[in-house]
């Protein structure tokens, strides 16, 4: 799933068309989730379904449609949800947000090398924006990675899903510096053609059906996942090896390289082996 | 010829994109002695004090190791070349 936010300080009806033009050009290319943080919401106070007792309300038609309401959804939570079932996530009225944002009026906070800057909806050049798009990295979960390797067209000879996500450790031990974040750089380009090699090497063993490899760059902070590979096999035996298999070539061949950032200090891996 | 340099040997450059005056014809060597006569920082991480390239340094051109896949430094360079040098992956 790609990620777009729509930001800036543009009045209300200005970013919902922005919203609704974007949400229709992404519409023609795939299923779109948008996420709309309204900071006035509170105390369960979400405009529909009504609530009766519960922490979280789905409402359910016969034909699929629904809505719902809850409590202790962040924007990721809403985005790790949307990312196993959308091609497309946009996301209205956030800040500080870690994906591609486009401004509609001023320059809001905290906006990062925006795809666009506009002073009215209308402005967007929407082809550009996709295709920018489509450069940056996409969102993914394990369960959406899960997802994508149970679509395979073989799946049906498929009884195994085996996976690996590594994850960043805060510390080692009970006296180690503790870790704030890590921050990985890629060589833009050859590092996804080596993920996408090693995945089609990976994928042509006896019995291994769906190889996905996924690894995040940028800053990522202790506590997240960073990395993950997921295998759809016959059987657990040809699933658990190419996991394995599929995690230490990915750390060996692929142009990754890690900075670590302490509390106290910063250095980057290979020169602490 | 440009140079794409990653993580410390960026850092140590002071740029991670860098051109140099090195045309079609000559080779892999000749574009890394013309990047590292402008940068001693850079010079003093990659190289040993033999002058050959250190332990876990790699050089890529398009893609490809200069060592295992061409013919080391003596590689003769194309128009349109991307070269690229950086120290051992840490992914993961």
């Amino acid at each position: 799933m790609y990620v777009l936010g729509i930001t800036g300080d543009a009045p209300t009806d200005s970013r919902n068309q922005a919203v609704d033009r974007v949400a229709d050009r992404l519409g023609q290319a795939g299923r779109v989730g948008v996420v709309r943080y309204d900071a006035t919401i509170a105390d369960g106070a979400a405009s529909r379904p009504e609530r009766h007792g519960g922490d979280v309300t789905y409402e359910l038609g016969a034909d699929g449609d629904w809505a719902a309401t809850g409590t202790g959804l962040s924007v990721r939570d809403a985005l790790d949800g949307l990312a196993s079932d959308c091609d497309y996530a946009i996301v209205d009225g956030v800040d500080r947000l870690a994906q591609p944002q486009v401004v509609i009026g001023g320059p809001a906070r905290g906006v990062n090398d925006p795809l666009a800057i506009v002073e009215h909806p209308r402005d967007l050049d929407l082809e550009t924006i996709v295709d920018a798009l489509h450069e940056r990295e996409s969102y993914e979960t394990l369960a959406s990675l899960v997802e994508t390797v149970t679509n395979a067209s073989e799946a049906d000879r498929a009884g195994a899903i085996a996976t690996f996500t590594g994850r960043v450790r805060a510390r080692d031990g009970p006296d180690d510096v503790r870790t704030k974040h890590l921050e990985f750089e890629k060589y833009d380009g050859f590092a996804d053609e080596q993920l996408v090699a090693i995945e089609s090497d990976l994928a042509r063993r006896d019995g291994v059906l769906a190889v996905e490899l996924h690894h995040r760059t940028g800053i990522v902070p202790a506590g997240e996942d960073i990395v993950f590979v997921v295998v759809l096999a016959g059987h657990r035996r040809e699933a658990f090896r190419t996991v394995e298999d599929g995690i230490n070539r990915l750390k060996d061949e692929v142009p990754l390289f890690k900075k670590e950032v302490t509390v106290d200090d910063e250095f980057w891996a290979h020169e602490r082996r | 010829m440009e140079w794409k340099l990653f993580a410390d040997l960026a850092e140590r450059a002071g740029d991670r994109h860098l051109t140099v005056d090195v045309e079609p014809g000559e080779r892999v060597e000749d574009a890394l002695h013309a990047l590292l006569d402008d940068h001693d920082d850079l010079r003093e991480r990659v190289l040993d004090e033999d002058g050959q390239l250190s332990d876990g340094i790699n050089v890529l051109r398009n893609g490809s190791e200069i060592h295992t896949q061409q013919e080391g430094l003596e590689t003769t360079l194309e128009a349109g070349d991307e070269l690229a040098m950086f120290p051992p992956v840490s992914g993961g």
